[in-house]
């Protein structure tokens, strides 16, 4: 607060006295002045932070998206992360968020804004948010999608739900969006006009008509006049609505209607960059596509469901994989286009990006057995300065998403001790240390005898798409041991879920040319967490 | 209206039994009736304050047909009121009787204009535009996408009107709701005509071919010229005034570039915000004070709302400027071409789907966008539209052995199933919505005809909801409400088990109860043969796992008695047959002249109902003398200066 009388003090005399002479960074904070600034007591603004969700459906495939080894500072982008690598210096990636066990579709489409899928009696974290930072803008949210419901299970169409835990409409058409933010006579005085010339026009045709009409034609053209007569009362009953920011809307263009999900989805994502940087909203949530969604992704060649494709363990072809990837990638362009929608434009004097926090991810980590652990989330934007982006965040145990979801209530200044299952945010994202959850050493080793084996070491997947089925151990200084096992020890040892962290796991060996190999596991033990992560619920 | 109604039917009513009315009528209906109705207040809608005379009487004679009801039923005097003598009684009935037996000659409907239904302005606006207004939704399996027309999503509902069909607007008004949304829709289409996905279209209108690469704002004024002419001509459904044509080239002229594409917008928004677009029939030609036949265009437009919910298209058009189409062989070839077109589909999706009430199967299965729910949905329309444009009899609606099946609905057709074609799911697809098949009836039993669809049976659960439907849609019997001290359906009494149908037996032995019920009831249990799921219980393999037999005899009011409902559909075929004849041709008549039916009516309708007896007619030859009848073909304009008639109402 004493620093900020400061520099007020600072600006009002630099502008009276030194005029031109301005050093630079005085010039931004006059700036930030200007138009759509929230004023603190002190008179000073600064510019509104925003909140905005990205919502991929069907988890993903590990293999290809989790980052293997790497740092704080220092990691390579996994191959699924590529489309959006460009914006590194913008994100930081979250590794081992999750909760214990198995997730439906519809329990992970909750968890992803309401931090667990009991959490069913109270507001997602977008909507709270929305509560608290949306004075002042003519939308409180928008709640968006791609697709109709999944009736089956209905919860798998929605990641926005209201106080009482309800679901909240979607919309899905761009031009509809773009027309009540943008189109509505009340927001802008040249639509006010031209529809008021236009009725006046229309009522004379129709006076011309009414000298010759018969009685009936009489009637039904005093039900016409009077409708215009109330529309034209209406329009000169709207007070103007000064346009934030003083953009002029006729000047926005409004997106042609798409021939496909991609044109589609990127209208909608232009509408989301142009609704945030007017400030017409500052909360948002898109849904990419229901989680469990069939959706058959024509336009990328693909003839097979996205749902069926997911389940890439049981439904095992390369060429599957490969559809997979595409649709997975996809996704991933799509993140891309809105971070550098969102860089595109300016808001004061910086980016708009750097006043939005945009959080991107889904409910499930692997699509197959749906495990809930690793679930892949990024956060983009700087927050206005609370994000510290440009990193890798790995927790050594997996951390719930509610932990993230109260960091990210307590970002947007919302008092709350707890959300959902958790009352304590997780460290780390402003840069703050998370020492304490880095993962403590472990020992590595391998026993065998008669055709069992013992090992202990961190269980990966096979990074060669050939082999989904695959898993690895790694041994220090000896090759690792190869885990090939079928559905049935995969899905009931969960194997998914151990994935990236050291684990003992004893079973039946064999030995392939010089290979080891476990054929079927007989038990696993966590080295530090939950050796028994459970099958339901999570 | 009525009053106005009433103006014509004096024209040729004879003024006879004068003094009858004003002497034995109008003082019975003073002493006992003008209490509850018209004098202390009026009860029910019946007023029969204002009515001194017989002109009066005359005027109204669908309430002299609700006072033959009553009184016969001995619904009214109410109980504890003043009662008729038995004298008085017969009186009124007697007179009532005499005034209803006139003959009336058939004459045209007031000539009204209306404004078109949601679904007629949707239709109407894509084939203008050439392209429909689409809801942007990614469409997938099992997803329940909702309205995906953007019209229809936009426009509020529009009720059924008094005819019961939406397309009789007459009784909803043009609000202010409506009016943004008609301002949002025509910026919607115009923005796309002039966007490279409307290049189509907009070379088609302004006649000349543009690539994707022109640039709108390059339009010459000549072009514009003949683009707004084009436009304004198929938007308005007959040719363009020269008096409009030369006012809108005057607003153009002088202009270029954007400018010019301005003007040209706004002069087409224009059209679309104006009556003459919004409602039918206020450019129609004619004379007031007289009957007269529709002009051609008017008529072309009558028959294209009637058969495709849409404006008439380019051969409609040329039959109507040559005349040509006021000739009854040419209707008769047009409406086989028209049928022909897909655009015929709205005969089943909306005439037979209001008609019918299947819109109550969608609720249904309002959560199952997938197969089975599909199937459940598409099974009565797809068989109407069979019917309706393949030159099948109008009795097969009752009796058929063609119906349509998917994946999900087959089973219920046991082995004729085995002669559709294979169905071979695509790897990689979980679950997908199949198409229906065409499945002839062979073997399946208790099946054939709409009254044994799956999904009717299942939309109607139980004998009352099954009878009141057949009574309503198919027999066209209007029970009117229950009475409003109907008593509830007695529990059994102690000791004693009854069956549902036995405790409706104790129930009809109310004498208000048994009014409709003894109508209701036995169509209604003649279907208990089937369960609420559709399932048919009585078929040879089925029976064997009755726990109790199941009792589907019964006895029409008219004495006719059957053992089963395939001896009843026997029944509706023979002795009833006139009725559901009947119906069929009112309703049909009544969607094709957008309004309710009058007494004036009555006449077209028993011509078309004994020629199609006779012939036992098909929905074709059904369609063809509606469009070649006196009512869809003439009309009556009502002369402007009764304005003040109406005024005393």
């Amino acid at each position: 607060m004493k620093s900020r009388n400061w520099r007020i003090d600072r600006r009002t005399f630099l502008r009276g006295a030194a005029g031109a002479l301005v050093p630079l960074p005085f010039i931004n904070l006059m700036e930030g002045s200007a138009d759509n600034g929230i004023r603190n007591l002190a008179g000073d603004t600064q510019p509104p932070v925003r909140f905005m969700t990205l919502f991929k459906p069907n988890g993903v495939h590990p293999p290809s998206w989790n980052i293997n080894g790497g740092m704080e500072n220092d990691f390579r982008m996994s191959p699924l992360m590529k489309p959006f690598a460009k914006h590194k210096e913008d994100l930081i990636i979250l590794d081992n968020m999750g909760d214990f066990g198995f997730s439906s579709h519809s329990n992970s489409t909750r968890r992803f804004l309401s931090g667990h899928h009991n959490n069913r009696k109270s507001a997602s974290v977008d909507q709270i948010i929305a509560d608290k930072i949306s004075a002042g803008t003519t939308h409180r949210s928008l709640e968006l999608t791609t697709e109709g419901l999944f009736t089956n299970q209905i919860d798998c169409s929605y990641i926005s739900y209201d106080k009482k835990g309800g679901r909240i409409p979607r919309e899905s058409d761009p031009q509809l969006v773009f027309d009540r933010l943008f189109r509505n006579p009340l927001r802008d005085p040249n639509q006010r006009r031209h529809i008021s010339s236009l009725l006046d026009r229309v009522s004379n045709d129709a006076k011309a008509l009414q000298r010759i009409a018969g009685a009936e034609d009489q009637a039904t053209l005093d039900e016409y006049f009077t409708a215009v007569r109330e529309t034209e009362k209406r329009l000169e009953k709207m007070a103007p609505v000064s346009g934030s920011k003083g953009v002029d809307f006729s000047s926005l263009v409004r997106p042609e209607s798409g021939v496909n999900l991609n044109e589609q989805v990127e209208a909608m994502l232009d509408v989301i960059a142009m609704a945030l940087w007017t400030d017409s909203t500052r909360c948002i949530s898109y849904m990419l596509g229901n989680s469990n969604s069939r959706m058959i992704f024509d336009f990328l060649g693909i003839k097979k469901q996205h749902h069926y494709l997911s389940h890439f363990f049981r439904n095992f072809s390369r060429s599957n994989i490969d559809s997979l990837l595409k649709i997975s990638l996809w996704h991933m362009e799509k993140f891309d286009y809105l971070l550098s929608k969102l860089k595109s434009y300016k808001d004061h004097h910086g980016r708009l990006l750097d006043h939005c926090v945009v959080l991107y991810g889904s409910g499930m980590g692997h699509s197959d057995n749906h495990t809930a652990q690793r679930i892949p989330i990024v956060l983009a934007g700087k927050g206005g300065g609370q994000l510290k982006t440009g990193r890798y965040l790995r927790y050594s145990q997996n951390q719930e998403l509610s932990r993230l979801h109260l960091s990210l209530l307590r970002m947007f200044g919302v008092e709350s001790d707890s959300f959902a299952n958790s009352s304590s945010p997780l460290p780390g994202l402003g840069g703050g240390s998370f020492d304490e959850y880095r993962e403590r050493p472990f020992t590595s080793w391998v026993k065998s005898e008669q055709g069992k084996m013992t090992v202990q070491g961190r269980l990966r997947m096979s990074d060669n798409l050939d082999e989904a089925k695959v898993f690895y151990m790694d041994i220090k200084d000896k090759p690792p041991v190869r885990i090939e096992i079928g559905f049935g020890d995969f899905h009931g040892f969960n194997v998914a879920y151990h994935v990236g962290t050291p684990i003992t796991l004893s079973g039946n060996s064999s030995e392939r040319n010089g290979q080891l190999v476990i054929t079927r596991i007989t038990e696993i033990k966590s080295v530090f967490g939950n050796s028994k992560p459970g099958k339901a619920g999570g | 209206m009525r009053k106005c109604l009433g103006i014509i039917v004096l024209d040729f009513i004879l003024v006879v039994a004068a003094t009858a009315f004003e002497k034995d009528i109008r003082p019975i209906l003073e002493n006992t009736c003008l209490k509850c109705h018209g004098g202390e207040k009026v009860k029910g809608k019946v007023d029969f304050s204002g009515i001194l005379n017989l002109e009066q009487a005359e005027e109204q004679l669908d309430l002299w047909e609700k006072v033959v009801d009553v009184l016969e039923t001995g619904d009214m005097p109410p109980e504890d009121e003043r009662q008729l003598t038995t004298g008085e009684t017969r009186t009124i009935l007697d007179w009532c009787h005499k005034e209803l037996a006139k003959p009336i000659e058939a004459q045209p409907g007031i000539f009204q204009p209306r404004r078109l239904s949601a679904p007629e302005y949707r239709n109407t606006l894509r084939s203008l535009f050439g392209f429909d207004l689409k809801v942007s939704i990614a469409t997938a399996e099992q997803t329940l996408s909702g309205e995906q027309s953007l019209v229809l999503k936009l426009l509020p509902i529009d009720p059924p009107g008094v005819s019961g069909f939406v397309n009789d607007t007459h009784g909803t008004k043009l609000s202010p709701i409506l009016m943004d949304q008609y301002l949002h829709l025509s910026d919607a289409a115009l923005e796309k005509l002039f966007s490279i996905k409307g290049r189509k279209q907009l070379s088609f209108l302004m006649g000349v071919q543009k690539s994707e690469a022109w640039k709108p704002y390059d339009i010459t004024l000549e072009e514009a010229n003949t683009l707004i002419s084009n436009f304004i001509s198929r938007a308005l459904r007959r040719p363009i005034k020269a008096k409009m044509a030369t006012q809108v080239s005057k607003s153009l002229e002088r202009k270029i570039g954007e400018e010019l594409l301005k003007a040209i917008k706004f002069e087409m928004k224009a059209i679309l915000m104006s009556p003459a677009f919004l409602y039918r029939g206020l450019l129609m030609e004619g004379k007031p004070g007289i009957q007269q036949s529709v002009d051609s265009f008017e008529l072309a437009e009558r028959l294209s709302y009637f058969l495709w919910e849409d404006r008439p298209d380019d051969e409609l058009t040329e039959l109507a400027s040559s005349g040509e189409i006021s000739k009854p062989g040419i209707i008769a070839e047009q409406v086989s071409r028209m049928l022909l077109s897909p655009n015929s589909r709205s005969l089943a999706e909306s005439f037979a789907v209001q008609w019918l009430g299947l819109a109550n199967i969608d609720d249904m299965f309002k959560n199952d966008p997938g197969d089975r729910g599909h199937g459940m949905r598409t099974q009565p329309r797809d068989f109407l539209h069979y019917l309706f444009t393949e030159e099948r009899p109008v009795m097969e609606l009752i009796d058929s052995r063609v119906t349509f099946v998917n994946q999900s609905t087959s089973g219920f057709y046991g082995k004729d199933r085995q002669r559709l074609a294979r169905f071979h799911k695509p790897q990689g697809v979980e679950r997908q919505r199949t198409m229906n098949q065409r499945l002839e009836l062979r073997e399946a039993e208790g099946r054939g005809g709409i009254l044994t669809m799956p999904s009717i049976l299942i939309m109607n659960r139980g004998p009352i909801l099954r009878g009141t439907w057949m009574l309503r849609r198919i027999l066209g019997v209007e029970l009117g409400e229950p009475p409003a001290d109907v008593p509830p359906i007695k529990p059994s009494p102690r000791g004693q088990k009854l069956s549902f149908r036995e405790r409706f037996a104790v129930h009809r032995e109310n004498a208000s109860c048994s009014r409709c019920h003894n109508k209701i009831d036995p169509l209604g249990f003649a279907l208990d043969g089937y369960d609420n799921n559709g399932r048919y219980l009585l078929g040879e393999a089925q029976k064997k796992n009755l726990k109790t037999p199941i009792d589907t005899s019964g006895q029409l009011p008219g004495g006719e008695t059957f053992e089963d409902f395939e001896e009843l559909k026997a029944v509706f075929m023979t002795s009833q047959r006139e009725n559901i004849v009947r119906n069929i041709v009112e309703q049909t008549l009544t969607y094709a002249l957008c309004r309710e039916l009058k007494r004036f009516d009555q006449s077209t309708v028993n011509t078309i109902t004994k020629n199609l007896c006779r012939d036992n007619g098909t929905w074709k030859s059904l369609f063809t003398q509606i469009a070649n009848s006196l009512p869809f073909r003439e009309t009556f304009i009502q002369n402007a200066k009764h304005e003040e008639s109406k005024l005393e109402d």
